[in-house]
């Protein structure tokens, strides 16, 4: 079944708090709720990595929490989008050169965007939210539209045949004769 | 505030004689970095319902020397004392590491404050 | 059924954490026999901070920012403290704005707590309706201070903002309100099935108990241990404008909720108090010199007693912040409290506590 139609309109969001002071935490909770509504447009806050499309962090990343959140990464599904909320999830803001503490998530998985803000606002966390969407949607089409790089082997007769599948890469430019490994253009080539 | 010093030695009987669970509150147990391999420990409590009686009890403890633990008469000092250890690597009793560092982590942050 | 032990964890990320926590439940059939826990999962070191990377006069906001919640009894902690080494005395109505806004943040934690019980209890609809009305706290939060959460309203010699009567009218219709929704809420709690009797009797934590392992805040008030810091310090006029204990009995999750619901009622009453009686003034005085000797400061935060030890030698970095907060402290009554109850109330129960482990972790 094709889920790419659904996503765009109901993306689950996954929260994890890497060590910020809670205040964005808040936010987040307030966006939820009936005054701002971020469920309007079909967000979920969902507590599952691998039913979550858009990864919600808070806080500069403590040390003990590197390996949950790389780990939290990993499980979910592609496509996803990462979204970096308060100034310490962005740069480290006041928790910057701490003993305990990396500046920045950043440095550890690659973030979409970026909601600066101490406690980010939630109109901001909506704005962020609904760019996440955008950025959702493009890497869904990349997905869809991707690039084949092998074509299926055929089988004829129980035999494979994967001569096909490597002349459908393209051949980067050479004509044919070129690409034989002992043609006289190939090796001038080589020698120049 | 009132400080009271004491001993290693001491201070188990010490609170034991002065500690009352029904009386006074245990707020926590600090420690604060006087010299280069000394800490003052201090273990404070207040008294409920009174304005402002708190009593501390302190005593100076060397990096080589081990706190006695006070958990059989406070349990609630459990949690304090495995921050101790932390905070300024130095041993207590029955308080293992890793409340809150890790093997990477800068160790024992605050055993020295050098500005 | 044989008595096998099975280990279950609960967190570090989990739907029903705010925060990361972990406990790992040692459970026989379904009654926890043991627990462990791991707080440290948000340690910054922002006690080593305050002692060197920020000077004494800017580490108000800094410890602002251990937790969202609570963030003015922190710095409103250290402040007085601070003052009290730099012998400062701050001007009335500075005290009085102080004590409205951490009147208002109490309001507004409790309200969160209380919507967070009742989602746990998997009543929905009662979190939004909480969650919505709490916005309106909020919203004078921002009229007075400027922001949602991060306000950084205390500073050393007093407040940074002043109210006007514009303000002062939009606090009173909010309270009113306040104070209706919460009539409201405390029927729902008390007749509604899913969060009265569904709560009763769980998550018990015994008078004596509460003595022995030092709970403090709403914890201990359900418990029926009559502590509050607010009425055993006196930094801060409490006593003139009206505040009352509140204590429970059963010292279950209904208790607790109960407790929650009668101290908004009293801080708004307060919060009335403190409007119709503000006097005129300034609002900074100037502190001069810098911190020597050493103080200690006890404040009520909304989850209890929050502690601040500072040392100082006359330098412009102090050279000890010592952070005791409520969460922390409760710890060993949380992990009493789980011992002997179902693992299906385990989120229920925690939720109950409010814990903050931004606080705890420091």
């Amino acid at each position: 079944m094709d889920f790419s139609r659904y996503r765009k309109r109901s993306p689950w969001i996954l929260h994890y708090n890497a060590g910020s002071c809670n205040g964005c935490d808040i936010e987040i909770l307030a966006a939820l709720s009936p005054r701002y509504d971020l469920e309007r447009f079909g967000v979920l806050n969902s507590g599952n990595p691998k039913q979550s499309d858009i990864f919600l962090v808070t806080g500069p990343v403590t040390y003990r929490s590197r390996e949950r959140l790389v780990e939290l990464y990993n499980q979910m599904p592609e496509p996803k989008v990462v979204i970096a909320l308060g100034s310490c999830t962005c740069t480290g803001g006041v928790f910057r050169g701490m003993y305990n503490v990396e500046d920045g998530i950043d440095r550890y998985i690659p973030v979409d965007v970026y909601i600066p803000g101490c406690a980010a606002s939630p109109e901001l966390i909506i704005d962020g939210v609904v760019q996440a969407l955008d950025i959702l949607e493009k890497k869904t089409k990349e997905r869809e539209n991707a690039k084949r790089l092998y074509s299926e082997p055929t089988t004829e007769n129980g035999i494979t045949d994967r001569s096909n599948s490597a002349q459908k890469i393209g051949t980067g430019g050479f004509s044919p004769e070129e690409m034989k490994p002992n043609s006289p253009e190939r090796r001038e080539n080589e020698e120049d | 505030m009132k400080k009271i010093e004491t001993t290693l030695e001491s201070v188990v009987s010490d609170l034991t004689a002065f500690y009352d669970y029904k009386v006074w509150e245990f707020l926590t147990l600090n420690g604060v970095a006087i010299d280069e391999g000394t800490t003052e420990i201090q273990w404070i409590f207040s008294r409920y319902g009174a304005i402002d009686d708190v009593v501390i009890y302190y005593a100076p403890v060397k990096n080589s020397e081990t706190v006695p633990s006070v958990v059989d008469l406070i349990p609630s000092a459990i949690i304090s004392q495995r921050e101790i250890v932390d905070m300024f690597g130095i041993t207590v009793e029955n308080s293992e590491k890793g409340l809150y560092l890790d093997e990477d982590s800068l160790s024992a942050p605050l055993a020295t404050c050098r500005i | 059924m044989g008595r096998k032990i099975i280990d279950i964890p609960l967190g570090s990320q989990h739907i029903s954490l705010l925060e990361p926590i972990k406990f790992r439940f040692a459970c026989e059939n379904e009654k926890i026999v043991d627990v462990s826990s791991d707080v440290g999962f948000v340690h910054r070191g922002i006690e080593k901070a305050c002692t060197t990377k920020f000077a004494y006069d800017a580490v108000p906001y800094v410890v602002a920012r251990i937790c969202g919640l609570c963030a003015i009894t922190h710095s409103l902690a250290y402040t007085t403290a601070a003052e009290s080494l730099l012998e400062g005395v701050v001007t009335r109505r500075a005290k009085y704005l102080r004590m409205l806004l951490v009147e208002l943040d109490r309001i507004h934690s409790h309200m969160l707590c209380l919507s967070h019980t009742a989602e746990n209890a998997g009543f929905e609809a009662m979190f939004m309706r909480i969650m919505g009305d709490r916005e309106s706290v909020m919203d004078i939060q921002e009229r007075i201070t400027g922001n949602r959460v991060q306000f950084d309203y205390v500073s050393i010699g007093g407040v940074n903002r002043d109210i006007t009567t514009d303000i002062e009218k939009e606090i009173r219709k909010t309270l009113a309100f306040i104070r209706e929704k919460t009539h409201g809420y405390l029927e729902e709690f008390t007749t509604n099935w899913s969060l009265s009797l569904k709560f009763k009797g769980v998550g018990v934590l015994t008078l004596d108990e509460a003595y022995r392992y030092n709970a403090i805040g709403p914890l201990a008030r359900a418990a029926g241990l009559a502590t509050d810091v607010r009425s055993e310090t006196d930094y801060l006029p409490y006593n003139e404008i009206g505040y009352e204990m509140r204590v429970g009995e059963g010292g279950d999750i209904y208790s607790r909720n109960i407790v929650r619901l009668f101290e908004i009622l009293n801080s708004i009453t307060m919060c009335e108090n403190i409007l119709g009686g503000l006097p005129e003034g300034e609002i900074q005085t100037k502190m001069k010199g810098k911190p020597t000797g050493e103080a200690l400061v006890r404040l009520e935060a909304p989850r209890g007693e929050l502690m601040y030890y500072i040392r100082g030698e006359g330098k412009a970095m102090l050279s000890r912040v010592r952070i005791k907060t409520p969460t922390f402290a409760s710890i060993p009554a949380f992990i009493e409290v789980f011992k002997g109850s179902e693992y299906a109330d385990a989120p229920a129960i925690l939720a109950s506590f409010d814990p903050c482990m931004s606080c705890t972790a420091k």
